[in-house]
């Protein structure tokens, strides 16, 4: 395999953002719709269906014929998927508010923080152990070179993912702030307080992967945490996978912590003032945040890119059979599939529970979870000590 | 730098759990509310003053739209209380079905409440498993006097037509299916954690407040004071009903729903009744062609959904039109008590004590 | 309103004084229609009704048979057939469901309980349609409820309404202010009602019964009856800086021109635009164009 040039290499890397934004800008949007079909299977609806007229293209036509023939319309289940694009337009050619008294600058840098700290997290993810691909030869300048599984595959991997995300709460925190007005404001308090304070079980849990796997790069993580350890891991992870999902749901502002957003109390929290695209830029970053979550959990917990989640895999891979011997080996698909099944819990959680008062939240990270994420590293460092 | 302000905050008009356009002025410390200010009227249309220069018939459209969940409890109380005004005695079929349909729209109201109020607090499957429930009643309805929402569903003196062909039907498919529903939203609500959280203890009212307030309905009979109008001064059929007055003691927003879930068991009871000893007859009284008042006045009061809706009726002689009309709203009354559940809580607090009042500012602004 | 002047019709409009603008004063839901009587429910009032009819029948009797006496005399005279004797026309028989419910005595113990402690201020006690009515004098009317309350055998714990109304044509009061009392434990209703003149200031209920905040501010926004002692009197349903008190009968329907919003009387813009057609601002020019 030829080594690529510093040059080469950089455009690889260029490639891989490329291929990661469009990762990205995929999985959002369709989540977004995904969340819609969910939530109305979950209450006994359709979901949206209103966005393709009844009346064009092929499946208006049929649609159409199905109702002379006396029979409801299998199709229109779909014709919410314009909304896929209709969305975005609408965020995009809406006008662009920007309240008189709010701080001009710190309005505007607000949502592409959050939208960037969303997004840059993804460094140091890493979809697959080693090499994802190889671009094909007749591909211009980086033809017959590796693509590796991560844009970066930093040795404190860790360390950066919970930096950056962290810097999130700021974009908050500060579009709160500088809309200069009461129930922003309202919203960027409860933001900062808490995910200032979801923050810390969230890294104390991860910090039992850590401990466990001996190491601070992702790629490295998830391939011991998957297939690296003994039976006794089992507990630590299934303990620290839930605290993780917990924290993980609050650091997202999903129900049953939508604090920041509350709808039914604070309007719309922190982005109230806020309209088109900057509106979208925050909508975006939440549902980038949720796959960035859903993304460290699959990775640290779930097995990352092989089948089995908790390190079932490692405990499984010896008795594998010889034909199954594909399921014992690392695959994007796993990851990505993973990835998924957790944004559809987010949904199904959003569809099912009611959303706790603030002080409760509050309560719950430092009474319950803190506690159980300090055990739980105590329970990962017994493991470690003893069992590896 | 470590200054105790207090921030004022207006919570309406237009905001996504005030049902309306209920203006509350809060001052904030922190969450905390240590203040707090219900101001109404956006949605005053002078009903009282219009339904006195109309005639006695006319006003009822106007009943419609003041409660406009629960149009057809509107629509009881006053052509009872222009009976009482007149003096008419209304045939007992007219009578049965007049609870009938009451009852449903007892269980509509209630249901749009526990639709709304769970959505307040951010359950938001329950609002659409609700809504599915009333979508039945409505088509009831529909069938009985052809609209939906704003029914003018009876006359004085009794109703326009009987019920219409396969009306039994319709509301024996709904008895059979309606107690698996409750069940359902009781699933979803009554042991989850999260709604015991921020219901239990929130936005109390004792009964003795609530009786000096005047609050009524379901809120008192959570505070434990068995006061139904159904059963203290019956009306319509319900002398002869066989049902119980659900109460709570606690006097929270988590006995509050407990009552309610626990009424629409016992509407569906009362409907099953009057299914089952539905008279026959007439349903429509025997009148003179042209009805002119005498001088007299009447305050007749029957249990809406949403508590004691009384109308006060002044009638002079000779004259087609009420001389003075006005309305006891019920959320107007419950509304008062706002102040004292709220103050003291958190801005979600609130939020679950404007869901529990069941308000709607159509009646409470009139 | 006159007939419009359509581009067929000879007459010539005059031209545009100025810019248009509609008569509000003019329109027909802003007339005010003031009442004839004081329908002020009273078994005094009624008895001597009753007494006046009576006597009014009777002697419209004794006309008919003296009328029938000369006209026997004059059909004699004549020479004619005697005319038919009068009879003594009865009220006609009402074949309906509809029993008029006339004031009658006091029967029920809370009213007589009332008067015997409340002495010469009970003005006056009768029941009509089953409802119980005592009128006490507009000064004592907080000592009134206090008693209803704080008695043990009347125990009236809830004040289920209060309002009020306006009796234009009255002679020596303007308002009648009603309070319906509940009591829980004893399932009954009791009304209470003070008459006071124009600019008097009854007291308050809320120190007796602090549920009447809201409703004696509504009473105090729709017919301008303030209340002494009472927390915060300040308009509820209507703005802060409303003109006038909505429910007063020489109140008109529409308002006072808070509201001059052409639809609530023109919702088909029909007189607007007949006033603009007479106007001549409608775009179509009725004056023919001169030779020169």
């Amino acid at each position: 395999m030829p080594t690529p040039t510093p040059i080469q290499s950089i455009v690889i890397t260029l490639i891989q953002c490329l291929l990661v934004v469009i990762f990205v800008f995929v999985v959002v949007p369709l989540t977004v719709f995904a969340e819609r079909k969910v939530l109305g299977h979950l209450q006994q609806r359709l979901g949206s269906t209103r966005v393709a007229s009844g009346h064009v293209g092929v499946t208006g036509w049929m649609n159409r014929g199905m109702w002379k023939w006396g029979r409801v319309p299998v199709l229109s289940y779909w014709r919410g998927i314009p909304g896929l694009v209709a969305d975005v337009l609408k965020l995009i050619l809406k006008e662009d508010i920007l309240p008189d008294k709010a701080d001009k600058f710190v309005f505007f840098i607000a949502p592409a923080l959050s939208m960037v700290a969303a997004v840059v997290v993804f460094a140091a993810v890493s979809f697959v152990p080693g090499v994802f691909f190889i671009f094909p030869t007749w591909f211009p300048y980086v033809g017959g070179l590796p693509v590796s599984g991560g844009i970066a595959d930093i040795n404190v991997g860790l360390l950066w993912i919970l930096g950056v995300a962290s810097v999130g709460v700021y974009g908050i925190v500060l579009a709160g702030w500088a809309s200069n007005s009461k129930y922003p404001l309202l919203g960027g308090l409860r933001s900062a307080a808490q995910m200032v304070s979801y923050e810390v079980p969230l890294a104390i849990s991860l910090l039992a992967p850590v401990v466990l796997s001996a190491s601070l790069n992702f790629g490295e993580m998830s391939a011991r945490m998957a297939i690296g350890l003994p039976f006794w891991g089992l507990v630590p992870q299934i303990l620290g996978f839930l605290i993780y999902l917990t924290c993980g749901f609050a650091e997202t502002n999903r129900l049953p912590f939508d604090m920041p957003e509350a709808e039914n109390e604070l309007v719309a929290g922190f982005h109230t003032e806020y309209s088109g695209m900057k509106f979208g830029f925050f909508y975006l970053a939440e549902y980038i945040n949720m796959t960035v979550v859903a993304a460290l959990a699959s990775g640290f917990f779930l097995g990352g890119p092989w089948l089995l989640p908790f390190g079932l895999q490692g405990l499984v891979n010896p008795f594998l059979p010889a034909f199954l011997s594909w399921f014992g080996e690392p695959h994007a698909i796993f990851f990505v599939v993973k990835i998924i099944f957790l944004l559809f819990t987010y949904i199904w959680v959003r569809g099912t529970i009611p959303r706790y008062r603030y002080d409760q939240v509050m309560s719950v990270a430092w009474k319950y979870l803190i506690p159980m994420a300090l055990f739980n590293l105590l329970l990962a460092a017994l493991v470690r000590c003893f069992a590896v | 730098m470590f200054k105790n302000e207090e921030m004022e905050i207006n919570l309406g008009p237009q905001h996504p759990s005030t049902h309306g356009v209920l203006r509350v002025k809060l001052r904030l410390d922190g969450e905390t509310i240590t203040h707090c200010r219900p101001v109404i009227g956006y949605l005053h249309r002078g009903v009282e003053k219009i339904c006195e220069n109309q005639t006695f018939f006319q006003g009822q459209v106007w009943t419609d739209r003041m409660d406009y969940c629960s149009a057809v409890a509107n629509n009881l109380g006053w052509a009872e209380a222009n009976e009482k005004l007149f003096g008419i005695t209304v045939p007992r079929r007219a009578q049965y079905i007049r609870t009938l349909l009451n009852e449903f729209n007892r269980l509509a109201s209630h249901l749009i409440w526990l639709a709304t109020h769970a959505l307040d607090i951010g359950a938001m499957t329950v609002f659409l498993y609700a809504f599915r429930e009333r979508e039945d009643i409505l088509d009831m309805n529909e069938a009985f006097c052809g609209s939906r929402l704003t029914t003018t569903a009876f006359r004085i003196g009794g109703l326009r037509e009987d019920l219409p062909p396969g009306f039994e039907k319709l509301v024996k498919k709904f008895l059979a299916k309606f107690p698996t529903c409750i069940e359902e939203y009781e699933n979803l609500l009554s042991e989850n954690r999260i709604w015991k959280k921020r219901t239990i203890g929130v936005a109390k009212l004792s009964a003795e407040d609530a009786i000096a307030m005047g609050v009524t309905g379901p809120v008192l009979r959570a505070a434990g004071v068995p006061y139904d109008i159904r059963k203290a001064f019956p009306y319509a059929a319900y002398a002869e009903m066989d049902f119980e007055v659900p109460t709570r003691t606690e006097a929270d927003t988590y006995a509050r729903y407990l009552v309610r879930m626990a009424e629409m068991r016992q509407s569906a009871r009362i409907i099953q009744q009057c299914m089952d000893g539905m008279p026959e007859g007439p349903v429509m009284a025997k009148l003179p062609k042209i009805m002119r008042a005498e001088v007299n006045e009447v305050y007749h009061a029957t249990e809406a959904p949403k508590g004691e809706i009384g109308y006060y009726l002044v009638g002079e002689k000779g004259s087609g039109n009420p001389y003075r009309f006005h309305v006891r709203a019920p959320g107007f009354i419950n509304l008062q008590s706002l102040p004292k559940m709220a103050e003291g809580g958190l801005i979600a607090d609130i939020v679950a004590a404007i869901g529990t009042l069941d308000i709607v500012l159509g009646e409470i602004d009139r | 309103m006159t007939e419009p002047n359509l581009p067929g019709s000879p007459e010539v409009p005059e031209a545009p004084a100025g810019p248009y603008v509609y008569d509000y004063s003019a329109s027909p839901q802003r007339q005010i229609v003031m009442p004839k009587t004081v329908p002020l429910p009273s078994l005094k009032t009624y008895l001597a009704e009753q007494e006046a009819a009576a006597v009014a029948d009777e002697a419209k009797w004794q006309k008919m048979l003296a009328d029938f006496e000369i006209a026997k005399v004059k059909a004699e005279a004549e020479g004619k057939d005697a005319p038919k004797p009068p009879v003594r026309p009865v009220p006609r028989k009402d074949d309906n469901d509809m029993k008029t419910p006339w004031p009658q005595e006091a029967n029920d113990a809370d009213l007589h309980r009332l008067q015997e402690r409340l002495g010469d201020k009970v003005e006056e006690i009768f029941e009509q349609a089953g409802e119980l009515t005592c009128q006490v004098s507009k000064d004592a009317i907080l000592e009134a409820l206090q008693l209803c309350r704080d008695d043990a055998a009347l125990n009236y714990e809830m004040l289920a309404d209060e309002t009020a109304t306006h009796y234009p044509v009255a002679t020596n009061f303007t308002f009648s202010v009603v309070y319906h009392l509940t009591s829980i434990s004893r399932r009954k209703r009791l009304r209470l009602r003070i008459l006071i003149p124009e600019g008097f200031s009854p007291e308050s209920a809320c120190a007796v019964y602090p549920g009447a905040n809201w409703m004696e501010r509504e009473v105090y926004d729709m017919l301008g009856i303030r209340f002494v002692n009472h927390p915060d009197m300040t308009r509820i349903l209507c703005p802060e800086d409303w003109e006038g008190y909505p429910l007063r009968k020489d109140y008109p329907v529409v308002g006072w021109g808070q509201r001059d919003i052409a639809f609530r009387e023109d919702r088909g813009g029909m007189i607007e635009r007949i006033a603009l057609q007479k106007a001549g601002q409608l775009g179509i020019n009725h004056k023919q164009p001169k030779a020169e």
